[in-house]
């Protein structure tokens, strides 16, 4: 059942301030990945391992972009300009013909003709707490475990390929670090290592006063130490360790990644935190990471929701299309799934204060790269917009279209945690086929 | 009111009553823990640790480092019977017992927001007299301002209301935090509505709270941290987001009565009247943090007495009985809820005095026992939650300071005294409170965010393998532990002491022979031996609280 929302309220105070959602979020999901590890063995593996070896010598890649808070369908993807809740933006022509998206994205809307866009996503969660973790999770059926994040699910079935660097990298705004959350059941080496505030980590080089061998040398008999303390321990203490320690060393070789960006780069992207994300982003595909996470806040419009968006979504215009077409330019697209979504979109209604709030019934997710057929558009909501009127796709359809994209057969691939088998997407979805080549 | 007979080698009779479980006269709440533990666990427990694990770990919890080498040579020496009892009360008595304690509860309570020396001040004095619970928290809530040892305690309510980036003065997040740490309870996300999936917070429980902070300010006319309050002259206007009806409340603690907001002329409305020349705001006579601090840490308070219990258990044991530590309510049932009720009414029993409360449990064998279980690691997770193995523990950035300064004998450089030449070339810290900000700045969590989860970071690791500070504690000079064992020719001593002095054990003998070998084979010694005393310092061993 759904809460009625009062769109009469006079309620003075925002909803939750984003911090407490960080917040909570970010202890929830604490709390679900510290249960999820009771009765798992931390090391879960794949059903065929031959699989996974054929998996890890693939090249393709993942940039996921993550608009936290929800982005509003209505302001950029499904525009509804003239109707009832259509707000005061109007819809533009794009390079696909007969396609028309919000005036917001004057930029996406010249490289419509490479992008897949579905309009017809249906989802269950309309909460920030739980919402983002189920739809990263891509809300699998219950089995008692708690399931990976896209990310660490990318980093188990293809592994770190050739570059030595962490498989799954998140660039955020705020805190960076290890975030072995994520990883659920996998385990914590499958955990994000987030950079955040577009800081390289301090202490990248080595002290003048140690040489590449003297650090190998120390490092041998760290790792020799830690082999003696592992024996009769619960390894998952340990293996984060490890993790980390070995992770700081794979980015101590490879410090260019941090240098200053190319004026012309900045520009292109856009001289924003978004636009800056989205270009460490993309070094880090360079680089050989195998799933980039890019993260944008503060998309939870529930008040002022058309301001918001009017300043927001330029941001992600300019920065979304530099990538697509950068990495098209670089011939890294047709190796790289791109993604870009929110945990849900917003209501068609807008509410006392002029904002929209969390509408999972009818939303927007938009996809192009490898193995996704460019230039299309599925899925279609009603006149006005509040519900999908034919061919309504749940997150577990994407899932399974995503590990498809990617060279994964998502109908016979398991997971195997502590002998029993899990399906890597929900078991009653299947790829879309419509948004694949 | 049934009793039931326990045999455990003694008789310990443990009264059932309506209102809870409790401990009968003359038995012991570290026995009945155990026998708690064990009567509920499902397999095989770990054995008890030996001498080295045991005092290294009660080190690291009652006074936030290592022990010294010759403090670990005399305890495994010592065959005295009752010689852990006796450690065990010789470090609450020692000096950085205090220490110790108001790092954690600065942890656990202002959450990385900042520090504050009238604060720390508070903090040291309490552990160090000892003040319970009850009322270190009254005094939080409002602290007796004549007094120099109290001055700083309004920290806790003062830093919350401290404006920080763009967002707006956060009277709902203190009063959540309220909640939380004093009461176990995040009521955070029932502000607007009553929560969505814990049925037990309502948007009342919350709203109640807020009432009795939605009037503070921060004091611009004290030297130290303090709180003041604006009249309150009506009830808390409030609504649901999902409904139209306008409720009211004045303050009410969660599952306490609401206190009615009484009218006063404008005359009479003060108990002691603002001063304009002073600046001092004056002391309402309807005075809502007088009735918090006095009515919420109380024995009356069911979530009061759980709340600390649980977060204390969770320092020594390392995970709460309630997880997270801040979402107490029906649906998320203790681990152990016999257990917890026990805890809690022998914690009100003595006062909420935190010190007998640590010691009962490190009295315990579940807390003596080893971090080393033989069994399947698909197995292991469960022994832990059952408390058969002792569960590893992170450091917290004070305690892997405090332990790498002992581990390398760096803390006597400190203080730094450098003449000016020297100044303008330094670029490392010169005070352990320098340090202490490296540490904070590469291992703690950020602002706002609880340390309990143990979340090693790269930052953390580049810290160790990269830093200037590091290094300069590891390379030879100012006789630290390197300079030390550099003038010990033999190599099987020399490992052996520095497994002693980092590690806080002997050596193996694998051990001994592969380090003998390396030193064997590097023809650079001080290098090798501080490639060693590194190595150790940051491996998984040291870093890991087992």
């Amino acid at each position: 059942m759904k809460p009625k929302i009062n769109l009469h309220s006079s309620v003075s105070k925002q909803l939750c301030t984003p911090a407490q959602h960080v917040l909570s979020r970010r202890r929830l999901l604490g709390a679900t990945a510290a249960s999820g590890l009771l009765g798992m063995d931390g090391l879960g593996g794949l059903v065929h391992p031959l699989v996974a070896d054929e998996l890890s010598q693939s090249n393709k890649q993942v940039l996921f972009i993550w608009i936290d808070g929800g982005m509003s369908q209505l302001e950029s993807w499904d525009p509804k300009p003239n109707t009832k809740f259509g707000g005061p933006f109007r819809s533009i022509q794009t390079s696909l013909p007969g396609v028309r998206i919000s005036e917001l994205m004057p930029k996406t809307a010249e490289i419509m003709h490479l992008l897949a866009l579905d309009r017809g996503v249906t989802t269950v969660d309309n909460s920030h707490s739980a919402g983002v973790p189920r739809i990263q999770r891509g809300d699998p059926k219950d089995r008692g475990v708690i399931y990976p994040y896209f990310g660490s699910a990318v980093a188990k079935l293809m592994g770190q390929g050739n570059s030595q660097l962490p498989p799954y990298i998140w660039v955020k705004p705020g805190s960076g670090g290890f975030k072995y959350q994520d990883a659920g059941f996998l385990g914590p080496r499958y955990g994000a290592l987030a950079i955040g505030d577009g800081q390289p980590p301090p202490n990248l080089l080595l002290p003048e006063t140690l040489n590449h061998d003297d650090n190998s040398s120390r490092n041998r008999l760290r790792n020799f130490a830690n082999a003696q303390y592992a024996a009769g321990r619960n390894p998952i203490f340990g293996e984060a360790q490890s993790f980390v320690f070995d992770s700081a060393q794979a980015l101590m070789n490879r410090q260019a990644l941090f240098a200053d960006p190319d004026p012309a780069d900045v520009e292109l992207y856009g001289d924003t935190e978004l636009g800056r994300d989205m270009l460490i982003g993309r070094k880090m595909l360079e680089a050989g990471v195998r799933f980039v996470k890019v993260n944008s806040y503060g998309w939870d419009t529930h008040g002022d929701n058309f301001n918001g968006h009017a300043s927001l979504m330029p941001r992600f215009d300019q920065s979304f299309t530099a990538i697509v077409l950068d990495l098209q330019q670089r011939g890294m697209l047709d190796n790289t799934l791109v993604v870009a979504m929110s945990e849900f979109g917003r209501t068609p209604r807008i509410n006392g204060h002029v904002g929209r709030d969390h509408w999972p019934e009818a939303w927007s997710i938009v996809m192009t790269g490898t193995g996704i057929r460019r230039g299309v558009v599925i899925g279609e909501t009603n006149k006005t917009g509040i519900f999908v009127e034919n061919d309504a796709h749940d997150i577990g359809d994407f899932f399974h279209t995503w590990f498809s994209a990617l060279g994964i057969d998502s109908s016979k691939t398991e997971y195997l945690n502590n002998g029993q088998p899990l399906p890597i997407a929900h078991d009653e979805c299947g790829p879309i086929k419509g948004l694949l080549t | 009111m049934t009793s039931l007979r326990i045999s455990l080698g003694m008789t310990i009779i443990i009264a059932v009553a309506l209102s809870g479980i409790s401990l009968a006269r003359g038995a012991e709440l570290h026995t009945a823990i155990d026998h708690l533990v064990e009567e509920s666990a499902d397999g095989m427990f770990a054995a008890q640790a030996n001498d080295y694990e045991f005092l290294r770990r009660l080190f690291l919890d009652l006074t936030g480092e290592i022990p010294a080498s010759v403090d670990v040579n005399k305890f495994a020496a010592d065959t005295t019977a009752n010689k852990r009892t006796i450690m065990i009360d010789r470090l609450l008595r020692d000096d950085r017992y205090a220490r110790r304690m108001s790092e954690l509860f600065n942890v656990m309570l202002m959450e990385r927001r900042g520090t504050d020396p009238a604060w720390n001040r508070f903090l040291v004095d309490s552990f160090k007299s000892n003040r319970h619970w009850d009322s270190m928290v009254e005094t939080i809530i409002e602290p007796d301002l004549t007094n120099e040892s109290e001055q700083g305690a309004g920290y806790f309510l003062t830093k919350r209301l401290e404006k920080y980036g763009q967002n707006p003065t956060d009277h709902p997040g203190l009063a959540s935090d309220i909640g939380r740490l004093f009461m176990g309870v995040d009521l955070a996300c029932a502000q607007c509505h009553d929560h969505l999936f814990v049925d037990d917070y309502s948007q009342s429980d919350f709203q109640g709270l807020f009432a009795f902070v939605s009037n503070t300010f921060i004091r611009s006319d004290t030297e130290f941290p303090a709180i003041g309050q604006k009249v309150m002259k009506i009830p808390l206007e409030f609504q649901s987001v999902f409904e139209e009806e306008m409720f009211t409340t004045g303050p009410r603690i969660p599952g306490g009565t609401e206190l009615e907001v009484p009218e006063y002329d404008k005359d009479n409305e003060f108990a002691i009247a603002p001063d304009p020349k002073s600046k001092a705001p004056g002391v309402p006579v309807f005075n809502p943090l007088h009735y918090l601090s006095t009515t919420l840490p109380t024995a009356k308070n069911a979530q009061f007495q759980t709340n600390l219990v649980n977060r204390l258990w969770a320092s020594m044991m390392g995970r709460g009985l309630v997880w997270p530590l801040d979402l107490h309510h029906s649906d998320n049932p203790a681990s152990h809820p016999e257990l917890l009720s026990l805890l809690a009414s022998e914690f009100v029993k003595h006062d909420f005095d935190i010190k007998w409360f640590i010691r009962e449990l490190a009295l315990t064998k579940t807390y003596q026992r080893s971090s080393i279980l033989q069994t399947p690691t698909s197995t292991v997770q469960k022994a832990e939650a059952e408390y058969r193995v002792f569960r590893e523990k992170a450091l917290s950035p004070e305690q892997l300071m405090w332990s790498i300064l002992k581990a390398t004998a760096a803390k006597t450089r400190y203080p730094i005294e450098l003449d000016d030449e020297q100044k303008l070339e330094n670029t490392l810290p010169t005070t352990i409170d320098q340090v202490q900000e490296q540490f904070i700045a590469s291992f703690a969590n950020p602002p706002r965010e609880p340390e309990v989860e143990f979340a090693p970071s790269v930052r953390g690791s580049l810290f160790l393998l990269n830093s200037e500070l590091v290094q300069s504690w590891v390379n030879v000079g100012g006789n630290n532990s390197t300079e030390q064992v550099l003038r010990i020719s033999d190599n099987a001593e020399v490992v052996n002491s520095l497994y002693y002095t980092v590690l806080s054990r002997p050596a193996t003998s694998f051990e001994l022979k592969q380090m003998r070998e390396f030193l064997v084979s590097n023809s650079d010694r001080p290098e090798a031996i501080g490639q060693l005393v590194w190595a150790l310092m940051s491996c998984n061993e040291f870093l890991i609280n087992h």
